[in-house]
């Protein structure tokens, strides 16, 4: 099990009903922390239409989780 | 021979009236104010005014005096009554003669506009419960402001007549050492066009025509609704149903005189956004739409026009600046199409604090300051998160070689969707509701694969016919225009274009069905 702490914004910090929270997973990447997420919350947002950011830098999908990651989930948004 | 009056007793038409005559005269034109028994929804038994008397009538003879010269009138006069004044009492009287009936009504028009808006005369309100208000009388439209008449497409709004006599004053920035006189110069010169005047757009309008910049475009399609107005804070209760570059421009012209205004009352759109885009120095991004800021992104990556995106979301934001400049990374490199408009949510459907936008607008309004004065900037290109609820915000490099850089390049990223937004502007045809289409003449094609059509069934007649076998159904024999419908609008556009080559009359529907209204 990995701890990381996870950081939404916009429609997923909607739909988590938080704007952080912190798990332990068995995920090993990104694209499987969030399926498993969307399963989880019921997360809208396919994996395409979104960016991660891990410990403040953008990140690929494919990277390994580490222990006490900071992971990130931003959606671009269009109210203005 | 022009009078301006102050009185506190009853007004002698026929005397006020008579003194207008005049051989040369054609036209006689008289406005009457009254007092009237509500104001703004309570009821009123009566009223008070009290004015500066001496700065009154000076500016009152100056107002006639404009007119007669504006409008070229013989004679023009003018009363206000102060003091007490009950419900049907006449409260200001306007008399124009002039060679022609124009000249006389317009004259009137002009100094009984003019009146309220400038003259210190304050009224207090006596309402049937007995308690009073005193109530600003400046607050009001200026039909001549609107002069001459608008045609149609982007306007030039000349200065007012008044520029010339108010002299800006940019003491207090450019008393910055990195401004200067230098710096002032450089804003004087800069055109700068901002596409949206919402809840983004105010803020950044109001600031770049405070601080000089020169030229401003202003880019809306849209009235301004009373639901705009607890974010749109430069428009008020009595703008509501005009259109907002037409609200905008007038209060740029009330702010800074000296600002040129441009205004384009039609969204852009892929056939004319880069040669929009080639007349600037720097864009600010201000819509509430997803499509039209990846449309910006591309003509400010075509153009090397620096361009300043944000959006917002409830009570977050998100603020980036594309510079542009070769390698450095774009809209597209963080995000490379837009997600369906039903999934990216808008103040309408995801509902938005005023000052979440107003933040972000100002911020933008910053960074595009910054850029026009060439300020110190981070190096490095982020996208910066705003959270106003939790007061946090954090800025995430982005990295180019990450983006577009892996297919071709912004540039090459930018052409390609760019023709893509084209060809599909071509298609296209917007309906909030089918049955408008159907109205219209359309026949409905949903070109949706059958368990899609399962789970959200459209509630209109329509032919059924996945995307993938468009070519083979002999559509041609329809004799009636043909709106495709799927989800998003992509499949449609791609079935329209096969069948535009068959010689079928067939359109898209713009969005798909995530962008008609739920019902």
């Amino acid at each position: 099990m990995t701890r990381v702490t996870l950081q939404y914004y916009a429609q997923l910090r909607e739909q988590a009903g938080a704007s952080s929270e912190q798990v332990s997973t068995t995920a090993s990447t990104l694209r499987d922390l969030y399926a498993e997420l969307q399963a989880r919350h019921g997360f809208s947002l396919p994996v395409e239409a979104l960016k991660v950011a891990v410990n403040k830098q953008f990140s690929d999908w494919n990277r390994l989780l580490a222990e006490g990651d900071t992971v990130v989930f931003i959606p671009p948004v269009a109210g203005g | 021979m022009n009078r301006f009056e102050l009185t506190a007793a009853p007004v002698d038409l026929a005397a006020q009236r008579e003194a207008l005559k005049h051989p040369g005269s054609g036209g006689f034109c008289a406005f009457e104010g009254w007092v009237r028994n509500n104001n703004e929804g309570r009821e009123v038994s009566g009223l008070e005014y009290e004015a500066y008397t001496e700065l009154a009538i000076a500016e009152g003879e100056r107002i006639l005096a404009e007119a007669a010269e504006r409008y070229g009138v013989l004679a023009a006069s003018a009363v206000h009554r102060v003091g007490n004044l009950a419900i049907g009492d006449l409260a200001v009287w306007i008399g124009v003669s002039a060679p022609h009936r124009d000249e006389a009504f317009r004259a009137c028009r002009y100094i009984i506009d003019e009146i309220k808006h400038r003259l210190p005369i304050w009224k207090k309100e006596h309402y049937l419960e007995g308690d009073t208000a005193w109530v600003a009388c400046s607050h009001t439209e200026r039909a001549h402001e609107l002069e001459p008449p608008h045609a149609h497409g982007h306007h030039h709004h000349p200065h007012p007549s008044r520029a010339d006599k108010f002299a800006p004053d940019y003491s207090r920035q450019v008393r910055l050492r990195e401004v200067g006189e230098a710096g002032q110069r450089r804003l004087a010169e800069a055109r700068v066009l901002v596409i949206g005047a919402g809840g983004l757009g105010v803020p950044v309008i109001s600031y770049l025509a405070g601080a000089g910049v020169g030229t401003l475009g202003i880019v809306d399609g849209d009235v301004l609704d009373a639901s705009n107005l607890h974010r749109q804070v430069m428009y008020d209760a009595r703008d509501v149903g005009q259109r907002k570059v037409d609200l905008a421009a007038r209060r740029v012209a009330q702010l800074n005189p000296a600002v040129e205004v441009i205004t384009y009352e039609q969204p852009l759109h892929a056939g004319d956004i880069t040669d929009v885009f080639a007349g600037y120095d720097l864009v600010v991004e201000c819509t509430d739409d997803l499509a039209s800021r990846y449309l910006a992104n591309d003509a400010a990556v075509l153009t090397s026009t620096p361009l300043v995106l944000a959006s917002v979301y409830q009570y977050e934001g998100q603020l980036q600046v594309v510079t542009a400049e070769p390698g450095e990374p774009c809209l597209r490199c963080l995000w490379p199409e837009p997600p369906a408009p039903a999934l990216a949510g808008s103040c309408v459907e995801s509902g938005v604090l005023g000052p979440v936008p107003g933040v972000l607008g100002t911020m933008q309004a910053m960074e595009a300051l910054k850029l026009l004065l060439d300020l110190p900037r981070p190096a490095e290109h982020a996208l910066q998160l705003v959270n106003l609820l939790d007061g946090t915000s954090q800025r995430l490099p982005i990295d180019a070689s990450q983006g577009c850089a892996q297919h071709g390049g912004c540039v090459a990223v930018a052409r390609r969707s760019l023709e893509r937004a084209h060809a599909e502007g071509e298609l296209e045809r917007r309906f909030e509701r089918l049955e408008e289409a159907i109205h219209a003449g359309y026949a409905i094609v949903d070109v949706r694969e059958p368990d899609e059509i399962d789970a959200t069934p459209l509630h209109v007649t329509s032919l059924r016919v996945p995307s993938g076998e468009i070519s083979a159904y002999a559509l041609v024999h329809l004799e009636r225009p043909v709106l495709l419908v799927c989800a998003s609008g992509r499949r449609s556009a791609h079935a329209a274009r096969l069948l535009r080559e068959q010689g079928v009359d067939a359109w898209s529907l713009a969005g798909g069905i995530a962008a008609l209204m739920a019902s």
